[in-house]
């Protein structure tokens, strides 16, 4: 990727920047925070974040960049925090990705830009979600110029319908405001944001990121309307032909729990991991007396999986008050998708690992509740495609443990009634849409991204696929003006 | 009489009639269900079956053996644990998944008993492995896809 040399402001001499310390994210101790539910990471301070930001070593070709879904300007963003312009540091991240402070917390930083950063491969790699979850913050706590800067354009007349306002929609809203449409979020859930409000936890994520991210987009025009269904509430058809839409964004998201398909797991107890974390992110469960939404607390809690979702499952239980809360995963730690910092985080908080385990039947008492799970013992062969060892069965080592609540986290898949009320609409054999790269679907118009076409992937790919979405449809709504002129 | 006991009065065309008679069993039930599916995922996937069998068949009419040559990939054994779906009209991807899965497994099983009931007959016995073998392989690539796609622990 060819990149202009950014302008340096870094002072310090290359040889002493490869002896600055990886700078530590300061964060709420493990015993406190695993009965509370506030955040967990407490951001760098601006001395350490230009610390920091001085570590990179100005590579010529910033392989960091190619590291990075949406190609954002690393080296550029790295350099202004040296000189200090924390808010033109924002800035140039906001050029390529609406949602900062949100992918600074919770990208897999160690499997894209910083896995790639030159300095990793003999020092620690420049901190880079860090810096950026401190620009993004600063701007926030600041006035991020965002808004300051933001100059209505001229009325195109025409409107756009979003639905869903995951990461994939908010992109898309956020770049189509600018053009001058008329921009309209349906959600059907009570609060906007999809999974970074009712699936990533207050812990790692606080709300007021997204409701400050929604303000933002409210006082450039867009509206929001919630508890709407569309599919059920008004069909894609209705809203095109009936209320006006030029055109339509599905970002959707896989948010169709799956289970696995084993005896006991409709007993009372079990959880779906989307039911779960919805009582307690968005039901607010974990605030109960104050808010009406109980929630179990557990002598023994299991979370079967080992992605994100498990981890912020288990975690969840922990701070809910749950005595033991352990991850059952079928594979070994080295396989477990989820991000290292939740793994290390957990291990601190008390989650007990049972690995290479899974679970074959859930016993219940009288009453139909869970009371234990009954486990086989797995072994590892094979690589897959992916290059993870496949876990196979050990014959014989059947085990049984004592439970109380057990979470299904085992992956999430796309909900069917779109699929089902919009025939016009390709859908693949697992129920995604078929999209082109630009989001074009088989309907006229209508165009999607995000997880609902590319399957559970992370918020970063979701903004980056409402993005690319948000030009062709712009460029969709010019065609639409010059043909009917 | 039992299928041993029946086999052991068949020639080799008849027992090639019978694993054939077998494959068509799986397509029937395949297409049945693919022309039931509510929906076009559903639809897809039991066409994709419906191919892997026909395939099948026709490997075992024109007694294409070097398809079979192989030795199976480990039993992935994913499925094994798992509650059986029943057959109905608006089956999810999953549970045709683990019923086509299910289904390979027992086939496979039938084709060992097969072997192993004429251990004293070399190519008798040779054959029917190669049969159990290739049902193995459709398990194997069954669960490989239910792995990939409902087991991805995201
Ligand atoms: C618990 C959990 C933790 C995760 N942790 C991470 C992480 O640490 N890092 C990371 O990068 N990724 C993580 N992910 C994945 C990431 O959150 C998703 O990839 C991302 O949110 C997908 O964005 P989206 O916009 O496509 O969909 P979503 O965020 O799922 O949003 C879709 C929205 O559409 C709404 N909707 C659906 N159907 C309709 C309808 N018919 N009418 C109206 N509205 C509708 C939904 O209610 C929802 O609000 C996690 C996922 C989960 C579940």
């Amino acid at each position: 990727m060819k990149h202009e040399r950014p302008q340096s402001f870094n002072t310090v001499p290359m040889k002493e920047r490869l002896t600055i310390p990886r700078q530590a994210m300061p964060e709420q101790d493990a015993t406190v925070r695993s009965t509370n539910f506030l955040e967990v990471n407490l951001g760098l301070t601006p001395e350490q974040a230009v610390i920091e930001a001085q570590r990179c070593i100005e590579c010529k070709n910033p392989t960091c960049m190619e590291g990075c879904p949406v190609s954002i300007k690393i080296p550029d963003f790295i350099q202004l925090i040296c000189n200090q312009d924390f808010i033109g540091a924002a800035q140039k991240i906001k050029e390529d990705n609406s949602l900062p402070a949100i992918c600074g917390r919770v990208c897999p930083q160690e499997t894209q830009c910083e896995e790639v950063c030159v300095m990793g491969r003999r020092f620690e790699p420049v901190a880079i979600g860090r810096l950026e979850r401190f620009v993004a913050d600063y701007a926030m706590q600041h006035g991020n110029g965002s808004l300051e800067s933001f100059e209505k354009p001229a009325s195109t007349g025409q409107k756009v319908a979003i639905v869903g306002s995951g990461p994939a929609g908010l992109a898309v809203a956020s770049d189509l405001i600018k053009e001058g449409h008329e921009v309209t979020v349906f959600e059907a859930l009570h609060e906007f944001g999809g999974v970074l409000v009712y699936g990533i936890p207050e812990f790692r994520l606080p709300k007021e990121i997204l409701r400050q991210e929604v303000a933002t987009l409210e006082a450039k025009g867009v509206k929001f309307v919630k508890n709407f269904i569309v599919g059920r509430t008004m069909t894609i058809q209705e809203l095109m032909a009936e209320e006006g839409f030029d055109a339509v964004f599905l970002g959707l998201g896989a948010g169709l729990p799956r289970f696995m398909n084993i005896p006991g797991e409709n007993l009372n107890g079990v959880y779906s991991a989307n039911e779960f974390l919805t009582r307690s992110n968005l039901m607010r469960g974990y605030d109960f007396p104050e808010w009406d939404t109980p929630l179990y607390r557990a002598k023994h809690a299991i979370i079967v999986g080992g992605g994100n979702t498990a981890m912020d499952a288990v975690r969840t239980a922990k701070r809910l008050g749950a005595d033991e809360a352990t991850i059952v995963y079928r594979r070994s730690e080295e396989e477990m998708p989820a991000r290292n910092e939740e793994i290390h985080h957990a291990k601190e908080e008390g989650v007990k690992f049972m690995n290479l385990v899974n679970p074959i039947e859930f016993i219940s008492n009288e009453q139909g509740s869970v009371v234990a799970a009954k486990c086989l013992r797995m072994e590892l062969g094979e690589p897959d495609d992916s290059g993870r060892r496949r876990p196979i069965p050990m014959e014989g080592s059947e085990f049984i443990m004592d439970v109380d609540m057990v979470v299904i986290a085992v992956g999430n898949g796309s909900n069917p009634l779109i699929a089902q009320t919009t025939p016009e609409i390709q859908t693949n054999k697992w129920g995604n849409i078929v999209a082109d790269e630009d989001g074009r679907t088989s309907m006229e118009g209508v165009f999607a991204g995000g997880d609902i076409v590319s399957g559970g992937a992370t918020v970063i790919l979701a903004m980056g696929a409402g993005r690319k979405s948000a030009i062709a449809m712009n460029e969709y709504l010019k065609t639409k003006v010059r043909n009917s002129a | 009489m039992n299928l041993k006991d029946q086999i052991s009065l068949m020639g080799m065309d008849d027992i090639m009639e019978m694993c054939i008679n077998q494959e068509q069993q799986a397509i029937d039930l395949y297409s049945l269900a693919r022309d039931q599916a509510r929906d076009e995922s559903s639809r897809q996937k039991f066409q994709e079956l419906v191919d892997m069998e026909t395939a099948h068949k026709v490997a075992l009419r024109n007694f294409e053996l070097e398809n079979f040559i192989e030795l199976p990939p480990a039993d992935l054994k994913v499925t094994d644990y798992l509650m059986e779906p029943v057959l109905k009209d608006n089956m999810t991807t999953q549970e045709i998944i683990i019923l086509a899965a299910k289904r390979e497994d027992k086939t496979a099983r039938m084709y060992q008993d097969l072997a192993d009931h004429f251990n004293f007959d070399k190519n008798l016995n040779t054959f029917f492995q190669m049969m159990a073998d290739e049902e193995l392989r459709h398990k194997h690539s069954l669960e490989t896809e239910y792995e990939n796609e409902f087991l991805q622990e995201g």
